[in-house]
C-alpha cells in the first residue's frame, strides 16, 4: 500500500480516575463518590473531545461502567457519535465506581485479575448496562490486558466486538518496579503495533484461521521500543503526559519535540511494513488532573494534550494520517493484513544520543529483538509457537502475571555482562583463535532491512575482530522467514589478514524461561545434541555437565514449563554441536556449535521454535 | 511536630527517579523540606527543581526534533 499512517484516538470517561482518588484524595478520607471527584472527571472527558474535534479527529469513546450511569456522560457520547461520527465503544478500564463495590463487594478493578466466574459476571453486567443506555451492542472493548478466556468469551457471547484494546507494551516488572512495587500490571511480552490476538494466548498472534480469537488488537499507547524496554514504559509513549511524566520536556519552555519524534518514527515504521503504519493515543482523564500532576501544573498537562493532538490534526491536514476509530480500524487491519505477516520495527535511538538500534520482529510464532549494539545478538525472545495456555486471574496459578515468558531477556537474566560468574541469556557468537576469544556482543555496528521474497533480513555493517596477530573481518545477516518459525543467522567471512591462521566460531544461544528476574526451576529441561545412535543427552540437574558431538548439525533444548522445543541447527558438515548443563549459580542452558572459518565461507545457522507437549 | 502533607504538587524524590523509582515525596512544614519515604533525599523545593533538571543529563536528544529515523 502507498504509506498509510492510522491513528486511533481513544477517550474514556472514567468517573473514577484511576490515580485521581490515590493523588488529589491525599489527606481525605475515601470516598469514590464525591461530587467534585465526579464533576472533575468529566470535564476532563469533555476537554479531551473538543481537543480532539477542534483538530479534526475522529475518536473512539470507550464508556466505563461507572459512565454508563452518568446520564450526561451517556448523552455526550451520543451527540459526538452524531456530530463527529465518533465510535460508542465500551472499556472494561474504570470499573471502580459505588454501583460496582456495592454489587461485588471488592476494591479489584482490573479485568483480567477476577476469577473466570467473575468475569463472565462482570462482562455481562457491563455489556448490558451498555446495550440499556444505547440500544445496541458496542464493536469494540478493551482493558489494559484482555487474557484470551476473557476476550473468547467475550467474542462468543458478543460477536459485535471486533477490536479490543488488549495489551500494554512491556508493562511488566519494570513497571511494577518503578511504583515501588504496587502497580500490579505484568504483561511483557506480546506485540508493540496492532495483531490478531490467537484464541489460545492473547500474546501471540493468530497463525489462521482457526487460531483466530476475532478481534483486532491494539496495543495501549504507542510505546519507545527502545526506552520503554529499558526504562520505565509510562515515560515514553505517545501520551503527552507519559512525557512529562519521564521529565522529557524542557521547564522553561514547555516545549517538547521527543514527544514528536516518537509520533515521527513511528511514522517511519511503514518502511519495514509494506507501507503501514499505527499510532494510538489513549489518555485516562486522572493524567489531565486538574490539581497538576509529576511537578507540573494543569496548564501543561492541558497544553501537552492540546499539542499532541495539534500534531495529528496537521498530519491529516497534510494527508498524511488516516484517522479510524477503533471498529474501522479493524476493518481496516483485516483487509490489509495476512496472518502470517510479521510487524517489523528497525528502531532507532531518539532520545538518549546513544546511536543504538534495536530491531523487534513479531509474528505468530515469536517475538524477537536484535540489538545491533551487541552485533547483532538476540537479547530477547518469545517463543509464541507454542501458544502457551496461561490462564489469569484468582483461581488461576497466575492472579496477576499474564506475561508472555520469554527464553533470552538480557534485562532479567542479565546477556553479556554478568558479575564475575555465570552466563546471561543472548544469542550470539565468538570468534576465536588460540586462546583468544572475542564476542561479537562487543561489536557495535548498525544494520539495513530489506524484504526478499518471504524473508525480511537485517543486513549489519561488517565489524572488525581484532587478535594479537591477526584480524578477521565479518559481516552478519539476520533473516527472518515468514511463517517458518525460525531465524536464520548467516556469517561471511570478508577478510582474514593471515589466511593461516588458525580461526574458529562458536555459534551459541544461552537461554532459560520465566517472565520476571527470578530465576525458574530448570529441573525438567532436557538438552540433547546430535541425532540418532550418537546422540547425548543431558538431564538439567544443575550439574554444569557438557556434551559434544562432532559432525552433529542439531543442539537441542525441551522446555516443558514453555511446551517449547528449541533448537539451533546448521548446514555445515564439519561443525561440532555441544549443549551445556549450568549450575545454580548459572540457572541458564546453552546450546551451540564449533567450527572452523575461512575466507570467503559463509557460516549459516537457524534458531527453530517448536511447540513441545 | 505536625503531620506532613503532599505539598503544592506532587513532587516525586529525584534521587528515587534516577533509579526508575517513581515516589511522591511528602511536605515537612515545620522543617520546610520535601522528603522520600524510601530514600534518604530531603531537599528545598528549590533544590527538588535543581535536581529535576540533573536528571535530564540522559536524554541528550530531549530538544532536537529528528526528521532520519534510518
Amino acid at each position: 500500500m502507498e504509506n498509510t499512517f492510522v491513528v486511533n484516538v481513544i477517550h474514556r470517561p472514567e468517573m473514577v480516575p484511576e490515580y485521581a482518588e490515590k493523588v488529589t484524595g491525599q489527606g481525605k478520607a475515601e470516598d469514590i463518590g464525591r461530587k467534585a471527584l465526579l464533576t472533575e472527571s468529566l470535564d476532563i472527558f469533555k476537554f479531551q473531545q473538543k481537543t480532539a474535534h477542534d483538530n479534526g479527529l475522529k475518536c473512539t469513546i470507550q464508556m466505563t461502567y461507572a459512565s454508563l450511569f452518568n446520564e450526561e456522560a451517556v448523552q455526550l457520547a451520543k451527540d459526538d457519535h452524531e456530530k463527529y461520527g465518533d465510535e460508542i465503544a465500551l472499556t472494561l478500564l474504570g470499573l471502580p465506581c459505588k454501583e460496582f463495590r456495592e454489587k461485588y463487594k471488592t476494591k479489584d478493578f482490573c479485568i483480567w485479575m477476577f476469577s473466570m466466574e467473575d468475569k463472565k459476571n462482570i462482562v455481562d453486567d457491563v455489556f448490558g448496562k451498555f446495550y440499556e443506555c444505547f440500544g445496541f451492542y458496542p464493536e469494540s472493548t478493551g482493558s489494559y490486558y484482555m487474557d484470551a478466556e476473557l476476550t473468547n468469551y467475550i467474542k462468543e457471547k458478543y460477536p459485535s466486538i471486533k477490536c479490543a484494546v488488549a495489551t500494554c507494551w512491556e508493562e511488566g516488572p519494570k513497571a511494577y518496579h518503578t511504583t515501588n512495587n504496587s502497580w500490579y500490571t505484568l504483561f511483557d511480552g506480546g506485540p508493540w503495533n496492532p495483531w490478531i490476538p490467537s484464541k489460545q494466548n492473547t500474546h501471540a498472534p493468530a497463525a489462521n484461521e482457526a487460531e483466530d480469537s476475532g478481534i483486532v488488537a491494539i496495543p495501549h499507547l504507542s510505546r519507545d521500543l527502545l526506552a520503554c524496554y529499558d526504562g520505565n514504559g509510562s515515560n515514553f509513549g505517545t501520551h503527552p503526559q507519559n512525557v512529562l511524566r519521564g521529565m522529557i520536556y524542557d521547564t522553561k519552555t514547555w516545549e517538547y519535540p521527543y514527544l514528536y519524534n516518537l509520533i515521527d518514527q513511528y511514522r517511519h515504521l511503514a518502511k519495514y511494513n509494506n507501507g503501514y503504519s499505527y499510532n494510538m493515543m489513549f489518555v485516562g482523564p486522572g493524567w489531565l488532573n486538574k490539581m497538576g500532576r509529576w511537578e507540573q501544573p494543569y496548564e501543561l498537562l492541558k497544553k501537552s494534550y492540546e499539542d499532541g493532538m495539534r500534531y495529528y490534526g496537521e498530519l491529516k491536514k497534510e494527508g498524511k494520517l488516516i484517522d479510524l476509530t477503533m471498529a474501522e480500524f479493524a476493518d481496516f487491519y483485516r483487509a490489509n493484513k495476512t496472518y502470517t505477516e510479521p510487524e517489523c520495527a528497525l528502531w532507532k535511538d531518539i532520545l538518549y544520543g546513544s546511536n543504538k538500534q534495536l530491531f523487534w520482529y513479531v509474528d505468530p510464532f515469536m517475538r524477537a529483538c536484535v540489538n545491533m549494539d551487541q552485533g547483532g545478538a538476540i537479547v530477547d525472545l518469545r517463543p509464541y509457537v507454542a501458544k502457551l495456555k496461561w490462564e489469569v486471574g484468582i483461581g488461576t496459578p497466575h492472579v496477576q502475571d499474564a506475561s508472555y515468558p520469554f527464553l533470552i531477556q538480557e534485562k532479567y537474566r542479565a546477556g553479556y555482562f554478568t558479575h564475575y560468574a555465570g552466563e546471561g541469556t543472548v544469542r550470539s557468537a565468538k570468534i576465536c583463535c588460540g586462546a583468544e576469544e572475542v564476542d561479537l556482543c562487543l561489536c557495535r555496528t548498525h544494520a539495513t532491512f530489506s524484504q526478499e521474497g518471504k524473508n525480511r533480513v537485517l543486513t549489519l555493517d561488517p565489524v572488525d575482530i581484532e587478535f594479537a596477530e591477526v584480524s578477521v573481518k565479518l559481516q552478519t545477516k539476520v533473516i527472518f522467514p515468514e511463517g517458518e518459525s525460525r531465524i536464520q543467522i548467516s556469517r561471511e567471512i570478508l577478510e582474514v589478514s593471515d589466511p593461516a591462521a588458525e580461526i574458529s566460531i562458536n555459534e551459541y544461544m544461552v537461554a532459560c524461561y520465566g517472565t520476571t528476574e527470578y530465576p525458574e526451576d530448570m529441573t525438567s529441561i532436557k538438552l540433547s545434541v546430535g541425532d540418532g545412535a550418537d546422540a547425548k543427552k543431558i538431564e538439567y540437574a544443575y550439574k554444569c555437565r557438557e556434551a559434544a558431538v562432532e559432525g552433529a548439525k542439531v543442539a537441542e533444548a525441551i522446555i516443558p514449563p514453555v511446551q517449547t522445543k528449541v533448537t539451533l541447527t546448521t548446514d555445515a558438515d564439519d561443525a561440532t554441536s555441544y549443549v551445556k548443563e549450568g549450575y545454580a549459580f548459572s540457572p541458564m542452558f546453552t546450546l551451540g556449535m564449533t567450527k572452523k572459518i575461512r575466507k570467503g565461507e559463509v557460516i549459516n545457522t537457524w534458531l527453530n521454535l517448536e511447540k513441545a507437549n | 511536630m505536625a503531620q506532613s502533607g503532599k505539598g503544592k504538587l506532587n513532587y516525586r524524590c529525584p534521587s528515587c527517579f534516577m533509579r526508575d523509582l517513581d515516589i511522591d515525596m511528602f511536605y515537612d512544614k515545620d522543617k520546610k523540606e520535601y522528603y522520600c519515604l524510601r530514600c534518604q533525599y530531603t531537599g528545598t523545593e528549590e533544590d527538588v527543581l535543581e535536581k529535576n533538571e540533573m536528571i535530564r543529563f540522559r536524554y541528550r536528544k530531549m530538544m532536537e526534533r529528528i526528521t532520519d529515523f534510518d
